[in-house]
């Protein structure tokens, strides 16, 4: 468990009723809430993650949502988050490459699949990848190869031909599903 | 369970920290370039005074406040750190400023007034050639007589050929932190695939010794190439910055600037003549590059060199002339990228080959095989042809590959559709291994066995990806006969390892790979003197260390490599510039919609000489990722500038890198068995950017179904100009490339 998930438990989403004075409201992150400063909310999701939370596993490929190196996972679904203002995601709940691993210090099955399938070269664009996988198989725990395409389309890698990383997804869903890979 | 890199552990956990993940020492002030907003012009003056008004915080330094010179260039001085007067490319700093936030030093740089005068812009090779802005001398390598030759042939064919440039797209983008050491001096983390060369920059540039400045490379995220001189002047900038102001500071670019302010793989415009005999048989070969060196030397003269080695690309060719200019125009230093100007040298040698082809009607599969180098054949640089491989990979390839079936296939297809076309192409590869350089082809290692059995080995290698540690943890663990999780791969530090040579050039593990044996066999030595003479019989490895360390054995080694066996005269254009070379062959084929031009690559099966592999995961990874990158380039990268030197694709929307979707296609990867190479490390070969070339056979299988679409496939006319876009493909399919 990250440090951030030890030194406060989730205390479940705020709504805008429960906004107290000079925040804008909160968000989950990770399973924590966070109350977010007013001075806060125009800022990019990304700049809140690296800079205010210290999250710095998502990362800044190109900050114009080109690149998918920034990907978390929004209420389930993948997000750019170079291209999100926190304002947008108040009350919702947000996971990023830091909350993927499981409580016990073990690595989720995805990220384990990206280690045995070879996916990894420079391990810039890992997270991003990652998360757009896990926003797939939360919708879709059995696609096929043209949908993990389709789903990673958004992501770059400079450094591999994908191959690796459709091989790690199709691996990481068959685990999930207990396939017994 | 398949075995990884331990560091890729940190990436998926997202904990790998990049340099601006780090967290920001106390006082850290941000650094933003102001840049040129023209591709030319006399710098007049520079006003600060809205940028300093705009903050306290905020500080603007210019090449005035540069304690040591002014300049970054190594091979001729030509580039200022900031510039002083003149301005000669685009997005080339002026001033530095500094300010407590990354958003306040953007604010406070775009407030910097700039008075300028317009000076011309050139942006043509050949126009800069034949205005005399050429960098250095012409340079021409010769074999036999080819203006004799000629007259022997009984085909002789000539062409124009293009290719562009092509932006690395490191998706960590340029940046370095720097501050003050304690006892004065300037320690730098700098994303750098040359620490070295970094450390001389700044050393230079602060007027310090190289012993009071100190520089760290982490993992990067990518470098391509990209990192290796270029990141010397980032580096640089954030340790005036420190200097000046005694505080940290990081200067970490944005994507378009990074995609503005820096160099790419270098553009080409080459002329050619190509003749042969009624067989099909080369017979003399000329060559004229014109290299788009853009307007700093940077590493260009490296780079056309080994254009010029592989002139001949995988074919003997008795007779051959090869010159290259280098023209000076006002794009930004064109550098080093992946391949390092061999993919352009190998696109002339193959559209040469293919337009022979044409002209004698015969399939260009006819011609590559019969030219193909054969073991104790001559490069034409002077050195023998060992151990070619050439002929083994290319029938391997066409075998696995189904060649002769496929072939049928294609054309029965093509007989029978209008609105798609199918096409094939194989592509031959001979590239040589080393540092054109000599002097850069050595390698350093420091190598601790700590008391209690682990070790930790520091060398001058920089990892970004290529896997270069993960080999260098598997030669010493096998060297010293321990387990691998005994090994850990220390971060590259100038203080560590001295004078190292840059991370690149393919030659990472067979250099600093080296030297960690050669300090873990001297350790070796050491211990298995100590367990004859202590009569430790076969004691566990633990007990060994740790009874040797008590017994006041050394447990540390400093190891060295230096490549033996080259030299080269550059006078006379003849030596033995390489340690070796690797071979393969690609084979693809690739469909074309014909009435939009648009296409994919159907398949890719390729043969690969990897020597003995020290890591197949690794291999297998760069021979991907490199024809995936040797394809973007190939078909998909446009690369565009406007006449007046500004960069048009400057975001990563309209840049197009190949995506998950492009390299769809079943990948066969052969690594060619029984092939040890004697010459580097563990019988290993360099696997870095050799495969990238394969990218070249997806031009011509794109284009042979494009062919298809016009006539007959043999004897229509191609067209030989990179990247072979949709929209050039559409261009030619409806005639408006003739």
């Amino acid at each position: 468990m990250s440090e951030l998930n030890r030194e406060a438990p989730s205390a479940g989403v705020g709504g805008a009723s429960s906004v107290p004075a000079g925040t804008a409201g909160a968000l989950t992150v990770n399973g924590v809430r966070r109350e977010v400063r007013a001075e806060d909310a125009d800022l990019t999701l990304l700049e809140y993650l690296r800079e205010v939370l210290g999250l710095t596993g998502t990362k800044n490929g190109c900050a114009v949502g080109a690149c998918g190196s920034c990907t978390v996972v929004v209420n389930g679904q993948g997000r750019r988050s170079c291209k999100t203002r926190v304002s947008e995601v108040l009350g919702k709940d947000v996971v990023t490459i830091e909350g993927l691993e499981k409580p016990d210090g073990s690595l989720h099955p995805i990220q384990q699949a990206f280690l045995d399938a070879g996916a990894i070269q420079c391990g810039f664009c890992t997270p991003g990848m990652v998360m757009s996988a896990y926003a797939l198989l939360l919708r879709d725990p059995s696609p096929d190869r043209s949908s993990i395409r389709t789903a990673l389309s958004g992501n770059l890698c400079r450094c591999t031909g994908y191959q690796q990383i459709v091989d790690a997804v199709e691996l990481a869903a068959s685990r999930m599903r207990g396939d017994g890979a | 369970m398949k075995s990884w890199n331990p560091e890729s552990v940190q990436n998926v956990l997202g904990r790998t920290k990049y340099i601006d993940d780090l967290p920001e020492p106390a006082g850290l002030l941000h650094g933003q370039p102001v840049v040129s907003k023209s591709a030319h012009g006399k710098l007049l003056s520079l006003d600060a005074s809205a940028a300093l008004a705009l903050h306290p915080s905020v500080r603007v330094l210019t090449a005035r406040d540069i304690p040591g010179e002014n300049e970054l260039g190594t091979a001729v001085s030509d580039e200022p750190l900031l510039v002083a007067d003149e301005w000669t490319y685009r997005g080339q700093s002026l001033a530095l400023v500094l300010a407590d936030t990354r958003s306040l030093a953007r604010r406070a740089a775009a407030l910097v007034k700039i008075e300028g005068e317009e000076l011309p812009v050139v942006t043509d090779p050949r126009e800069a050639r034949a205005k005399g802005m050429i960098i250095l001398a012409p340079r021409t390598m010769r074999m036999g007589d080819p203006e004799a030759a000629f007259r022997d042939c009984a085909v002789v064919v000539s062409g124009r050929v293009e290719s562009g440039g092509q932006e690395h797209v490191y998706l960590e983008t340029q940046g370095a932190t720097a501050q003050v050491r304690d006892g004065g001096g300037i320690f730098v983390l700098s994303g750098t695939q040359s620490p070295t060369g970094v450390q001389e920059a700044v050393a230079r540039n602060l007027g310090l010794p190289m012993n009071a400045v100190e520089v760290d490379a982490p993992r990067l995220g990518g470098a391509f190439g990209g990192k290796e001189d270029q990141a010397a002047g980032w580096s640089a900038l954030a340790a005036l910055g420190a200097f000046v102001t005694g505080r940290p500071v990081k200067i970490y670019l944005n994507r378009k600037d990074d995609l503005t302010f820096t160099g790419k793989r270098h553009p080409y415009s080459s002329d050619y003549k190509l003749g042969l005999d009624a067989e099909g048989r080369i017979l003399a070969f000329e060559v004229d590059y014109y290299q788009n060196s853009g307007a700093c030397t940077d590493l260009s003269p490296a780079i056309l060199s080994r254009t010029l080695f592989h002139a001949a690309g995988a074919y003997r060719i008795p007779n051959l002339r090869a010159t290259g200019y280098m023209c000076r125009t006002n794009l930004p230093p064109f550098t080093a990228f992946r391949g390092f100007g061999a993919p352009q040298g190998i696109f002339v040698m193959e559209a040469a080959l293919h337009k022979a082809a044409e002209a004698m009607g015969v399939d260009p599969i006819e011609l590559q095989r019969k030219n193909l180098l054969r073991t104790g054949d001559s490069f034409h640089y002077g050195m023998p042809v060992e151990e070619a491989r050439t002929e083994r990979s290319v029938e391997r390839a066409l075998e696995r590959s189904a060649w002769d079936r496929k072939r049928t296939e294609i054309d029965e297809f093509n007989r029978t559709r209008r609105d798609r076309k199918r096409g094939m192409a194989a592509l031959p590869l001979c590239f040589g291994v080393s540092f054109t350089k000599l002097m850069m082809n050595q390698g350093g290692a420091l190598v601790h066995v700590y008391r209690d059995g682990s070790v930790g080995v520091h060398t001058g290698a920089v990892e970004m990806g290529q896997g270069v540690n993960r080999k260098i943890q598997k030669v010493v663990a096998l060297t010293l006969g321990i387990p691998e999780a005994r090994v850990r791969i220390e971060r590259t530090r100038t203080a560590t390892v001295a004078n190292t040579s840059p991370t690149a050039a393919s030659t990472g593990t067979d250099l600093n790979g080296m030297a960690a044996l050669v300090a873990c066999e001297e350790i070796g030595k050491r211990l298995s003197a100590f367990r004859s003479e202590s009569g430790l019989g076969d004691a566990p490895w633990e007990t060994l260390v740790s009874k040797a360390h008590e017994a006041r054995v050394d447990l540390s080694a400093h190891g060295f490599y230096a490549t033996p066996g080259l030299f080269y005269d550059g006078k006379a254009e003849r030596g033995s510039p390489f340690a070796y070379h690797v071979y393969g062959c690609a084979v693809l084929t690739a469909e074309v919609d014909v009435i939009r031009g648009t296409y994919r690559i159907d398949s890719a099966t390729l043969v690969h000489d990897a020597g003995n592999m020290i890591d197949e995961v690794v291999d297998r990874g760069q021979a991907e990722g490199a024809l995936a990158q040797g394809l973007g380039w190939a078909l998909l990268e446009d690369l565009r500038y406007d006449g007046t030197g500004k960069l048009l694709s400057d975001t990563l929307s309209t840049y197009k890198l190949p995506d998950a979707h492009f390299l769809d296609f079943p990948l066969d990867l052969e690594f060619l068995a029984d092939a040890p190479n004697p010459k580097a490390v563990l019988k290993s070969k360099a696997i870095g950017e050799p495969p990238f070339m394969y990218g070249i056979a997806g031009y011509f299988a794109v284009l042979d179904a494009l062919k298809a679409a016009r006539g007959d496939r043999l004897r229509v006319p191609g067209f030989h100009d990179l990247p072979l876009t949709p929209e050039k493909a559409l261009d030619y399919l409806s005639g408006v490339i003739p």
